[in-house]
């Protein structure tokens, strides 16, 4: 098991009105940690509470088993990244590059010089190091932050919401510089975002915030697609929602719709709750719903499957999202040529099936 | 509906009208303010006999004027900037208690009269502290050093005003970007803070300059007013008025109005769009 290199212990801060509540979670060393959260939720606060810009009223930070809780931003040079990149206007890309070394001497070191150099090189930003800040696009500049940040090999990087102020297409070039500084760098990442393609993409491990307080912490793909709580999953934005309870058939666990037909499993293998016809929600993502066209729907139904019509056809750009209206609405999501196959269209009757390892289950 | 059109379309193009109105009035009325300041200074410049400003320009009393008040206009604003660049990062950055309380007691000076700022510097630097300083030999009242207090009093709190506008402009951020790349606080603002709030903390300066060049309400009453002692160029003017030397007056008014004009041309030349006054 790799060593925990960076612990935070029931942390507490209060920023105005605002508090962050008993945050704690480990980091393994080079982990790149997602903090997941809506405007508002604290992201914002905890990473300053994590540089040392902000006091925290309660709990432990712990770098390498040493706490750093009371140590000053300048002493534990972690390196951070706003997502308005906020370089120094008076500064040319080079100074502003290498403005950390200035702060430790280092930068008129030639070895330092080379490695802005190199991250310059890596960042696709060598041809701009004469320029200042304010001849750059945005882009330009979030690359010229991050080059900062990186410069003098932070213990860790504290990314706020280094995307977001970004058009798709840099968004997406800097998604995959962040992807490769992170394979190259020894440095560990802290990245918070509200964009859950962000997290999914970049994040090894994911934290989801809200209003002060870790809502679930785990692997990015379990806590996207086992959310624990309702409350996540409304915030994940999961597409399919049906209400039911757990039955009992023949020894084995079915899904059993409240007010409709729809009967899913046999799901043994879930971690149902305990007792017997307990209420559930059950959770679908819109891309796990199949969809076959049907001609005659007067049949008994199969399990794991229901009837419905398409209602409503939204073509996206690299996907098609079709809602399907059956005793509820149902979101299911295609590749273009998926759909194409299918030849169906707005009103036709569809079959709609969910393979039962692709549900999830939430008690109520 | 085409008369509820019909209706719609009048009361459009009536706002249009009013509108059109509001904004011609607007015109007309800087237009005026342009104009008259053109006049004003022009009648100055007309009323000039430029032979006179010549051998004005030569006289010894000129000169000392000229340089006294040039000395101790740069020496106020200096003490200017000691305290002005502190109390406005302090009054920009810091939640004080009664903060509103605060500020006004530092623009006392811009709202009170400068004859009745002259009194109260009297009265404080005289009557109260007047021995203490005379101890250490540092007269304040009816000396050259008083000119300096007045001018620093008056102006003061214009680059306050000017400064803190400079520093409320930086995003704070900025300055905990500093502080996460290894710099400690106090480096932070000489090495972030003061290079961001440059352009602003210089028109603040030239401001209070140009404002310390000009002051004599205040300087009068508390260093008096003496030939070749306490004259500054304000003093020499009224000095010469008073004597009925109407020509010394004009001319070293036009050298006044001049220093001011290539003053305010000068910062918005240098400091462009970023000047806030």
């Amino acid at each position: 098991m790799k060593p925990k290199f960076f612990t935070l212990q029931d942390l507490n801060c209060k920023a105005g009105k605002f508090q962050l509540k008993d945050i704690s979670f480990s980091l393994e060393a080079r982990q790149y940690l997602v903090i997941l959260g809506p405007t508002g939720c604290g992201k914002t606060v905890l990473l300053e509470t994590l540089a040392g810009l902000r006091r925290p009223t309660g709990g432990k930070i712990l770098l390498d088993s040493m706490d750093i809780t009371h140590l000053p931003p300048e002493a534990r040079r972690f390196g951070f990244a706003y997502q308005d990149s906020l370089l120094f206007p008076f500064l040319n890309v080079r100074d502003n590059i290498l403005f950390a070394a200035r702060a430790a001497r280092l930068h008129t070191d030639p070895s330092v010089r080379k490695r802005a150099g190199d991250l310059a090189e890596a960042m696709g930003i060598s041809h701009l190091l004469n320029r200042f800040p304010r001849f750059l696009s945005g882009g330009e500049k979030q690359r010229v932050s991050l080059a900062r940040a990186f410069l003098m090999k932070p213990p860790l990087l504290l990314l706020d919401e280094p995307l977001s102020s970004l058009d798709p297409q840099t968004r997406s070039s800097i998604r995959e510089l962040l992807q490769n500084l992170h394979n190259k760098e020894e440095s560990g990442i802290i990245h918070v975002t509200h964009d859950f393609n962000e997290a999914l993409q970049l994040g090894t491990h994911l934290i989801v915030m809200d209003d002060g307080r870790i809502l679930q912490e785990g692997k990015t793909e379990d806590v996207f697609f086992q959310p624990a709580s309702m409350a996540l999953a409304n915030f994940l934005m999961w597409e399919n929602l049906l209400q039911g309870r757990i039955e009992r058939r023949e020894g084995r666990s079915y899904f059993k719709e409240k007010h409709g037909p729809i009967l899913i499993g046999p799901i043994d293998r879930r971690n149902l709750p305990n007792q017997n016809s307990a209420e559930v929600t059950l959770l679908i993502r819109a891309g796990h719903l199949s969809l076959s066209p049907v001609v005659d729907c007067t049949g008994n139904m199969n399990m794991n499957s229901w009837y419905g019509f398409i209602e409503r056809i939204n073509c996206l750009s690299t996907h098609m999202e079709v809602v399907c209206k059956g005793e509820g609405n149902y979101r299911a999501v295609l590749s273009n040529n998926e759909w194409k196959g299918l030849n169906l269209q707005k009103g036709s009757r569809v079959k709609i099936s969910v393979d039962v390892d692709d549900i999830h289950l939430i008690p109520n | 509906m085409p008369s509820m059109a019909l209706k719609r379309n009048n009361g459009a193009a009536a706002r249009d009208n009013s509108r059109s109105l509001l904004f011609g009035c607007f015109w007309l009325l800087f237009i005026f303010l342009v104009l008259f300041m053109v006049f004003l200074i022009g009648g100055l410049l007309s009323y000039a006999d430029w032979e006179t400003v010549r051998i004005v320009l030569l006289q010894k009393e000129f000169h000392f004027a000229m340089v006294f008040t040039l000395w101790t206009s740069v020496l106020a604003t200096g003490l200017a900037a000691l305290f002005a660049i502190p109390s406005a990062y302090v009054l920009s950055r810091y939640k004080i208690p009664g903060k509103a309380f605060v500020d006004t007691l530092v623009d006392i000076p811009i709202v009170m009269p400068p004859l009745v700022s002259g009194i109260a510097l009297l009265i404080l630097l005289g009557p109260i502290l007047g021995d203490f300083l005379t101890r250490f030999g540092l007269e304040v009242v009816f000396s050259q050093r008083g000119v300096v207090v007045a001018q620093w009093f008056i102006a003061t709190p214009y680059a306050v005003k000017i400064i803190k506008q400079a520093f409320d402009a930086i995003d704070p951020r900025m300055e905990n970007i500093g502080r996460t790349l290894g710099f400690s606080p106090g480096k932070v603002f000489v090495k972030v803070t003061l290079p961001l709030a440059k352009n602003g903390i210089i028109s603040g300066l030239i401001m209070t300059w140009t404002r310390t060049i000009g002051e004599f309400g205040a300087t009068a009453m508390l260093a008096g007013i003496t030939r070749m002692k306490t004259e500054t160029l304000s003093v020499a003017i009224f000095l010469n008025m008073s004597m009925g030397d109407l020509k010394f007056a004009i001319s070293t008014a036009i050298v006044m109005l001049l220093i001011a004009l290539v003053a305010l041309i000068t910062l918005k030349l240098f400091l462009g769009k970023e000047v806030r006054i």
